[in-house]
């Protein structure tokens, strides 16, 4: 309600002020709400319905200046051409695999942590839980040269030696791809927040019935917080799908790359073929944007959640 | 279900005398921690290796002279003296700094205002929402080369709009003028939907008597605004400065496909000097010198922000 006034663009934004016909200044404002949210959401969307109507243009269309909206002949076959013209299937299954894997891995390992970090106490549990929350502070930039080194240099892999030379340790290994980015103490902090809301009381019951820790932890406490893991599972597949720097650091080679890194890569070794692009680029952005629509729920509420805690 | 209406025996006080003797207390105690420390452990030493350790390590090597192949060679706070003297780096500073203005505070403003017209009985609210959201879930990369295809000079929809109301065509990415308004459009972009999002589900969840009350002592719709409105969302101001200032120093991938820094480094941004001193040059050390800086950068304005806001980011 306290949008209304600020909103309307209109120069009647007093609403203190009484007019002669509320009702119909009500639709007024209502109408331009709609204009100017309309325009907002054209300027958010119009942006993916470009790239797709980009993939499917001919180079003659593609050429065009100034270039028509709508194609003046489809051209379904980019999308076969795209992926004869690199690998993006091989990118995909790569970053599949690798979304996949962090997430299984981030939502055992961070829930476990989360739950013994709200209910197990024990002595320095709350300095390891100020650890996560200073792991969050930590930009990506600050660590990252020394992890590339400490994959680099990992001892007995890649043909190193135990004191890591040689080789190539982790590097252009699915080591690297996984392995580093598996658990985020942001999975670990939301999981301790959604475990510490339960009733103490379910716990202490359980534990009276004689089950053990790890089985209070997975069979009764897990499944009163599936909102959490629905949200970290879908934030934590998002930011891996979507992820670009690490993986461009630790790959060489063709078969190893993840979609991202592949679009870059067909960017600047094809000369921009745009039409290519815009279809390698859909493919890339279509799962991200089905998963969100499927599970917008969980989506918006877990991190409204989160982010109001 | 035994389990489920067991509690309700354990929590009325009078109705059970003394629930356990204190010894086996204890021991369920002890067996408690030790499963604590043991769950937490995984997550605990993955953090250790792959963030606790490369910290120090970032931290002790900008204190050296690495360049990866041969030993490190200490050189005291020669790079932190190179990386702020040094032109390029000075600019990429005050271009992160320009980047988070405009992506931080000026992006809230608008996520707010945006959330106030959705905090509404609309009808397509869930459609609006769905809209500003969808850039957030999409690949930066992904984003970049739409923009980077919208902003093409020749066969653009930018300048073909535009024309059409006939503005001129611009070299949107290679002028000096137009490269860094260019970018920092598509950071706020892409990163209104969170900001949005957190608003709304705020603003969605105060109470509704406060406002009742206000009007009823005459108080306007601004003056609400700014003495109720505000001052609840605090918590969730907070979140979001934190967060998305967090994400602007970090812009990287969109500096990478979008300008490459350019054209004449006016949109370079600090971690893409570090990724160039650390990846193109393999000036290791001084790379590190110039991370520790950015985190000392985004510390400060984390504690300004809590100091400022006077709260934090605790329940509400």
């Amino acid at each position: 309600m306290a949008g209304i006034d600020l909103t309307a663009t209109s120069p009647r934004t007093t609403l203190d002020v009484v007019g002669r016909s509320p009702a119909s200044r009500r639709r007024l404002s209502r109408a331009a709400l709609y204009v100017i949210l309309s325009v907002i959401a054209a300027v958010m969307v119009v942006p993916f319905v470009w790239m797709v109507l980009t993939s499917l243009k001919t180079p003659t269309d593609i050429a065009a200046s100034p270039p028509t909206f709508l194609p003046t002949e489809w051209a379904w076959s980019n999308y076969a051409d795209a992926l004869a013209a690199a690998p993006f299937l091989t990118y995909a299954r790569n970053s599949l695999v690798i979304a996949v894997s962090h997430t299984a891995i981030n939502l055992l390992i961070a829930s476990m942590a989360g739950y013994a970090l709200a209910r197990l106490r024990f002595r320095g549990s709350e300095l390891v839980f100020l650890g996560f929350v200073a792991a969050l502070m930590i930009p990506t930039y600050t660590k990252i040269i020394p992890e590339f080194l400490i994959v680099r240099f990992m001892p007995l892999f890649g043909g190193n030696d135990i004191l890591g030379q040689g080789g190539t340790g982790w590097l252009d290994t699915w080591w690297a791809l996984i392995v580093p980015g598996a658990v985020t103490p942001f999975a670990v902090f939301l999981f301790r927040q959604f475990y510490l809301d339960l009733p103490v009381e379910l716990e202490e019951a359980a534990r009276l019935d004689g089950v053990s820790e790890l089985g209070i932890w997975g069979r009764i406490m897990t499944p009163l917080v599936k909102p959490a893991f629905i949200t970290v599972a879908l934030l934590t597949f998002e930011s891996s799908w979507n992820n670009f720097l690490w993986p461009l650091l630790v790959t060489r080679t063709d078969s190893m790359r993840v979609i991202q890194v592949g679009l870059s890569v067909f960017r600047t070794e094809n000369d921009t073929q745009w039409a290519f692009l815009m279809a390698g680029t859909t493919l890339a952005t279509l799962p991200m944007v089905a998963l969100f629509l499927l599970g917008q729920k969980y989506f918006v509420r877990g991190f409204a959640n989160a982010g109001i805690k | 279900m035994a389990v489920v209406s067991a509690p309700r025996d354990v929590s009325a006080p009078p109705a059970t005398p003394s629930r356990s003797p204190a010894p086996r207390r204890r021991r369920a105690g002890a067996a408690r921690r030790r499963a604590g420390m043991l769950m937490v452990a995984p997550a605990f030493l993955h953090a250790l290796i792959w963030i606790g350790i490369p910290v120090i390590a970032a931290f002790v090597l900008s204190f050296t002279d690495y360049d990866v192949l041969t030993q490190p060679r200490f050189n005291g706070i020669q790079n932190y003296v190179d990386a702020l003297s040094d032109p390029v780096f000075r600019r990429g500073m005050v271009n992160t700094l320009v980047y988070a203005f405009f992506t931080v505070p000026v992006a809230m403003g608008i996520a707010l205002l945006i959330a106030l017209m959705l905090d509404t009985q609309l009808r397509a609210r869930a459609l609006f929402r769905t809209a500003v959201f969808i850039p957030q879930v999409t690949a930066t990369i992904a984003v970049a080369l739409v923009w980077l295809w919208i902003y093409d000079p020749r066969s653009g929809l930018l300048n073909a709009v535009l024309g059409f109301f006939g503005i001129p065509a611009q070299n949107w990415l290679s002028s000096t003028t137009w490269a860094m308004p260019s970018v920092i459009a598509v950071g706020i972009w892409q990163g209104i939907g969170l900001k949005m999002l957190i608003y709304l589900a705020a603003l969605q969840s105060l109470p509704k008597d406060v406002y009742e009350a206000a009007s009823v002592d005459g108080a306007s719709k601004t003056r609400q605004f700014f003495s109720i409105t505000l001052p609840l969302l605090k918590p969730a101001t907070f979140f979001v400065f934190v967060t998305s200032v967090i994400s602007a120093f970090q812009a990287f991938d969109l500096i990478y496909i979008l300008t490459d820094g350019g054209p004449a480094n006016t949109t370079t941004m600090m971690t893409y000097e570090i990724y160039k001193s650390a990846f193109r040059e393999f000036r290791v050390g001084y790379a590190c010198a110039q991370s520790i800086i950015l985190f000392v950068f985004l510390l400060l304005l984390t504690l300004a922000n809590r100091r400022l806001n006077g709260g934090d980011s605790g329940r509400h």
